[in-house]
Parts: structure tokens; C-alpha cells; sequence
């Protein structure tokens, strides 16, 4: 392989990273803006979408990665998937919401951000108790179809991650920026007092905060379990962390920041691995979070977050 | 999967922070003095279910002897600790800690099996050395433990009280580099670690001997075990095109390794120690990911053996699912155990932690894998190294180990 060849690869291999990271730290960023409340259940949402992914393709006669599926059967299984991960993972997040945060909703200080942990935690050991400690084999129904670009390979499932999170970073995008909804949270955002006075329901808002971001999470979780074939319970604290470094990266709170400071983890993480050595990744991401703090305290495209009267 | 016994235990030690869970092995006679062994192994984590199996046979061994009142006059109970946390994710040097601190504290503890881990190991030993309490373990390969040069730092009392039942990676690593040079005729090769202490040990060790056999070491890399995504390090080894890669480190990492590798460096040859030997491998890789994969064991081959052939009976029997290697290591490090405590108390000394310790390293035990007997360090005196390699028996039950996995022979000895 020449050195194009290999950046290129490792270009690939930054995207995908990035593109799961990215899914992952809008949920961070849909909620901060509206709550100011870092959401650290979000890691472990993302945890059980992948394993709610597993069981649902499992339900399909799926196991391992040895049943491959083809044209329609494939792109309706997946759909399928997709649909009930994001829903049940929505549902998840609206639960955490109403049963956990709302009845906190008024109290001053850390005490929600300190909720979140211990719903963390909940889930984090609800997975472990009910699936046991083991690595799980995650269904694979995708052909291992491989195209090459110069030296550098392809695959299917790739373009396939890259497709799903385009798609619904795109409509998330515009779903902020066009509906009724969207523009009460991007209101609810920037003062809620005044959003309130103006009719916005802020306990409606908050709720598809909350199910917008964790039902990305899911999705999150899905591409997660068909990339790497594989899903545990521990999965959410690496990639968790490493999402929310991209959503503070980004600015926090703002909506495309997630995405572009997702792609750039990503892409640090496997040039890091390339150029200097694996062992490094986490020091050099969280070294430019550090520089990009200081130098940029809002992040790179600036927060968004509840102005205070 | 795990059995809703385990699941019990798992929630016993989540809400009692890892406290260590009794079980009465069986009831004892009240004219009878109970003492007790104690164990240690990673019931919480990627290595529970290995860890589940060590317990198995920990607890036929001490069922056996009790039955067949082995030691006349006593009874023995076993005492299990859990190293593993959660947030770990696998075994918890500071939880090892603290149960080689609960285990010195319980004064009817005579003597332990375990860890399986060599990080475990290598917190546990100082404070079992000052305790006086030995430890044989059926698992941990790290030479440096019983390495006569660390003596201050894992045995500051002096006296050896880390005894193994399995060889360890001083010979895992090299003869598995012999294996890689003689048998397949490798030229070069990638390391990479899992920065455990075994993963790291074992690949050094690899390592050295790999460049003293004449193989050229392309790169030597450490992963992050908690990471998810290897591609990277994977794709940055494809561009140096190595015909082999070996893999020093645990589960965890290995899966991950091992699936990615099929990805993206198919025809390489890969092996790795006994950290990628065991069902997990087949269960949470899968074929065709797993297939072709080379690991060893510290011991000799002893399930597929005729002498273990009614030990494997009987334990299917108990526990309805196949044992491994490590299964038979710990319910011979058990043997030696109780059969320490029976000659200290045929003797008609009172049964001490020291006198169990001068027994255990003067033990000569007819076990499964043959006589057992350590040297002046606690390791065994038999070093071989076996070798397998996963090839697919679609007759056999996935995650059967003793059908999954062939065996290729005994590593050649430097």
C-alpha cells in the first residue's frame, strides 16, 4: 500500500468511526441546548440500542454472520430494524426523561446531571444481569461485498453506515430548522421563559429532545452492532465519552457542531493510530479538546445553550 | 449465557461491592473442624464464563474430598471472591487487592486457588506473602511473579506462596515463537498487546524469542481494551504486509482482534496465547472470523486425554457443559490443596497457613495432568506448552472448546 492508499484507508475508517460518534453526540447536543444538563445515560442508550438491534434481527432468524441476505429481503430487514431500535430507544430516553429527570426538573445544582449517572449505571447493570458479561456475536444479514478505490478497500456495510447517518442527520437538520416543532426547541433554547409566555409547551419540547437524541443513539447502537459484528454491555463508555468530546468539540448545543466535531474525532482517531501509535489515540483527541477549549472556549461552532436571565 | 445462579451472584456483588459469597459445599458433621479454601477468579466480566468453569472445579475437587472424607476429621468449605468489576469490564487489580486482603483476614483459610489473571497476580501476591497464605493459581502465566529477581516486590515476606498448576509465558511466548519459526516458517511478523500485564508479558517474551529465531518483528502495538474500533491499527499493519501477527492479551481485546482481523488482514497467520483460547473465542467471533486462529495453553493437552476421560463424564454430568484446560489446572491445584492439608494433619501438627505452605511446595500429587510438583519459585515443574488451532466442526455444539479447537501438538521447548 503507498501512503495515499493508506490515508485513504484510514480516511474510511475515520468516516465510519465518525458517522457512529456523530449520531451519538446529537443526543448530547439536543438535550444540552434545551436542558443545559449533560445527559450521561445517553452512553449506556446507546449500549442497550445495540443490543435491542441484536434481539430484533435475532427475531428474524438472524444469528451470527451466517445467514446473508440480498436486494429487498435485506433493505426491509434493515428498515425494519432500524424503525423498531429507534423507536424502543426514543421510548427509552422519554422514560429517563419522565420517570428520573422531570421530578428534578426544579432543583438547583448537579442533582439531574448526578441522576443521569446513576440511570447510567441502571443500565449498564440491567444489560449485564440480563445478557451476561460475554461479547455477543451481532447478526450480520449484509453481504461482505467489497469495492476497491486505488489500494484502499470498501465495503458495503460502510457505505451503508455512511448512508443511514447522513440521512438522518439531514432530517434531523431540517426537522430543527423547518417544523413547528424545531422551531420550538431552537426557541425553548434560547430562552424558555420567553418560550413558555409564547404557548411552546417546554415539557413537550424536552420530551422530543429527549426521543430525538436517544432514538439517534439506537441507531447509533445498530450501526455499531452490524460495523464491527459484534456488542457487549461495557460498549457505551468509550464511545460515549469519545461522542461527547465531539459535541463540546463542535460547541455544545449546536446541532451541526455535533456532526462536523464527530467526523473530526473520528477522522484524529485513526490518523493518530496510523501516524503515531493506537496507545496515543485518547491522549492527542483529548489534547485538541483541551487546546480547542482554550483557545475557542465555545468549541468550534459555537454553543448554544438556555440564556439566563 | 449465564445460569441464574451466577446471575445471583453477580447481584450479590454489585449491591455488597464485591463482598465474597460462601458456599457450603456440603453440610458438615459437627464432630468435624471446617476450614476453608479460599478462590478468586473474574466472575464479573469478559472472562466469567472461563472464570465459572475454574470455580466448577474448584468445587468438584473440595465436593470429592468431603464425600469420600478424604481428611479424616475435617471438612473443607469453599470461599469464592470475585475480582471483576463492572466498570472494569474484566478482572479489577484493586479488587484482587482487596480480596487477598479479606482472604488473609478470614483465619480459617488455609490456602487458595486462583487468580486467573496475572494482573490479579501480581496484586494479590504481596499481601498473601505477608499473610503467609499460599496460592496456587490454574491460570496466571506472568512469569514475573515467582521470578526470583522480583522476590522483594511479590513475595517481600520470603517464603514462595505463588504456586501455579500451568507453566508460564517464560516458556507460553517463546515456544509459541519457536512454533511460529519452526513449524510454519514464518518470516515476519506484527505484535500487538492488550496493555495487560499478561498481554504485555506474553508478547515480550514472544518477541524476544521470535527475533532470536531470525523473524522479523515489523511493529509492536498496544490496545486500548475498552476500545471498540481496531481498524486502525489493523489497516496500518496490512500496509506492512507481515505473513504472521501475534496477539498477546485476554478476551476483551482478542474478539475484537480477531474479527476486525478477518476483515482486513484475512490470509495473515494469527495466534496468541491462552488468553484466546476458550469459548468466547468461538461464540463472540464466530465463523468464519475465527477460523485458522493458533493459541495456546500453558499445560499439557488434557481434555481430548484418555486419564481426564472420566473427569470430563463427571463434570458434564454436574454442569451440563463442556470444561477446558484451565477446568482440569484448577481441580488439580485443589488436589494439591487438600492433599497438602491431609499430610500436614496426617502428621498431627495443628493445620496452619505456614505448614499448608511448607506441604503445598513439597507436594508431589498425583493429579489429572500427571504428578505435580513445584521448584524452589512455585512454578511447575513440567513446562509444556501446547498449541491449537480453531478449525469449524459444524457437528459439534459452537462453543464446544474440545471440538472447536484441534490440537496441533506440543510447542517445540527452546
Amino acid at each position: 500500500m503507498t501512503t495515499f492508499d493508506l490515508l485513504l484507508q484510514q480516511t474510511i475508517n475515520g468516516l465510519s468511526l465518525g458517522a457512529m460518534y456523530s449520531l451519538l453526540a446529537l443526543g448530547f447536543t439536543l438535550v444540552y441546548g434545551i436542558l443545559e444538563l449533560i445527559n450521561f445515560a445517553h452512553f449506556n442508550v446507546f449500549m442497550v440500542g445495540s443490543f435491542i438491534a441484536m434481539g430484533t434481527l435475532q427475531l428474524f432468524g438472524l444469528h451470527g454472520q451466517e445467514v446473508i441476505l440480498t436486494g429487498m429481503p435485506l433493505a426491509l430487514v434493515l428498515i425494519a430494524a432500524f424503525t423498531v431500535t429507534m423507536v424502543a430507544s426514543g421510548a427509552l430516553g422519554v422514560a429517563i426523561e419522565v420517570l428520573s429527570l422531570r421530578p428534578l426538573r426544579n432543583v438547583k445544582g448537579p442533582a439531574a446531571m448526578i441522576t443521569t449517572i446513576g440511570v447510567s449505571y441502571i443500565l449498564f447493570n440491567v444489560v449485564l444481569l440480563n445478557q451476561g458479561a460475554d461479547a455477543k456475536n451481532f447478526p450480520n444479514p449484509m453481504p461482505a461485498k467489497r469495492f476497491h478505490i486505488e489500494g484502499a478497500t470498501l465495503d458495503l456495510r460502510v457505505i451503508l453506515i455512511w448512508i443511514v447517518a447522513l440521512v438522518l442527520m439531514v432530517g434531523l437538520y431540517l426537522f430543527v430548522q423547518r417544523s413547528k416543532m424545531g422551531k420550538a426547541m431552537r426557541a425553548t433554547a434560547q430562552d424558555p421563559e420567553a418560550a413558555r409566555m409564547m404557548g411552546v409547551e417546554v415539557d413537550k419540547v424536552i420530551i422530543t429532545a429527549f426521543f430525538l437524541g436517544s432514538a439517534l443513539a439506537g441507531a447509533g447502537g445498530m450501526i455499531f452492532g452490524l460495523y464491527y459484528n459484534f456488542t457487549s454491555f461495557i460498549i457505551g463508555f468509550t464511545a460515549g465519552l469519545r461522542a461527547f468530546t465531539a459535541a463540546v468539540l463542535g460547541g455544545i448545543g449546536n446541532v451541526p457542531g455535533a456532526m462536523v466535531g464527530g467526523v473530526l474525532i473520528g477522522l484524529i482517531e485513526a490518523m493518530a493510530g496510523q501516524f503515531i501509535a493506537t496507545a496515543w489515540a485518547d491522549v492527542i483527541i483529548f489534547s485538541i479538546l483541551v487546546l480547542v477549549l482554550v483557545f475557542k472556549p465555545a468549541g468550534l461552532f459555537g454553543r448554544l445553550a438556555p440564556q439566563k436571565s | 449465557m449465564l445460569t441464574r445462579r451466577c446471575a445471583a451472584q453477580f447481584l450479590a456483588t454489585l449491591a455488597l461491592g464485591a463482598a465474597s459469597t460462601v458456599t457450603p459445599v456440603s453440610r458438615s458433621w459437627a464432630a468435624d473442624t471446617v476450614l476453608k479454601v479460599g478462590l478468586d477468579c473474574s466472575l464479573t466480566g469478559a472472562d466469567a464464563e472461563s472464570a465459572q468453569r475454574v470455580r466448577n472445579g474448584v468445587m468438584m475437587a473440595i465436593e470429592e474430598a468431603n464425600d469420600a472424607n478424604a481428611i479424616p476429621g475435617i471438612k473443607l468449605e469453599l470461599v469464592t471472591y470475585d475480582d471483576g468489576t463492572p466498570t472494569a469490564g474484566q478482572y479489577d487489580p484493586a479488587q484482587a487487592a482487596t480480596n487477598a486482603r479479606k482472604m488473609v483476614s478470614d483465619r480459617d483459610i488455609m490456602a487458595a486457588v486462583g487468580p486467573q489473571m496475572s494482573g490479579a497476580g501480581k496484586a494479590m501476591a504481596p499481601i498473601l506473602s505477608q499473610g503467609g497464605l499460599a496460592i496456587i493459581t490454574p491460570a496466571s502465566t506472568n512469569p514475573d511473579i515467582t521470578n526470583p529477581k522480583f522476590a522483594e516486590q511479590y513475595r517481600p515476606a520470603g517464603k514462595p506462596i505463588y504456586f501455579r498448576t500451568v507453566t508460564t509465558d517464560a516458556y507460553q511466548g517463546p515456544n509459541m515463537a519457536n512454533f511460529f519459526a519452526e513449524t510454519l516458517k514464518v518470516k515476519s511478523v506484527y505484535i500487538l498487546d492488550d496493555s495487560g500485564a499478561y498481554g504485555v508479558g506474553i508478547a515480550d517474551t514472544f518477541q524476544k524469542q521470535a527475533e532470536a529465531k531470525g523473524i522479523k518483528i515489523l511493529g509492536r502495538d498496544r490496545l486500548d481494551p475498552k476500545a471498540a474500533d481496531y481498524t486502525t491499527i489493523l489497516t496500518k499493519i496490512k500496509s506492512l504486509n507481515p505473513e504472521a501477527l501475534y496477539y498477546g492479551g485476554v478476551g476483551q481485546a482478542g474478539v475484537k482482534v480477531a474479527k476486525q482481523s478477518y476483515d482486513i488482514i484475512p490470509n495473515v497467520i494469527k495466534g496468541g496465547g491462552d488468553g484466546m483460547y476458550g469459548p468466547a473465542m468461538l461464540t463472540a467471533v464466530g465463523f468464519p472470523a475465527a477460523a485458522g486462529w493458533y493459541a495456546t495453553i500453558a499445560s499439557p493437552h488434557l481434555v481430548g486425554d484418555t486419564k481426564a476421560q472420566a473427569f470430563v463424564d463427571h463434570y458434564m454430568g454436574r454442569f451440563h457443559s463442556p470444561p477446558d484446560d484451565y477446568t482440569i489446572t484448577a481441580y488439580d491445584a485443589t488436589l494439591v490443596i487438600i492433599d497438602s492439608i491431609r499430610r500436614v494433619a496426617a502428621s498431627g501438627k495443628k493445620v496452619t497457613r505456614d505448614a499448608v505452605r511448607d506441604a503445598i511446595q513439597s507436594a508431589k500429587v498425583s493429579t489429572i495432568q500427571g504428578t505435580v510438583s513445584f521448584d524452589a519459585n512455585g512454578d511447575l515443574a513440567d513446562r509444556t506448552v501446547s498449541v491449537f488451532q480453531i478449525k469449524q466442526d459444524p457437528s459439534a455444539r459452537p462453543d464446544d472448546v474440545s471440538r472447536q479447537y484441534t490440537y496441533v501438538g506440543v510447542a517445540p521447548q527452546s
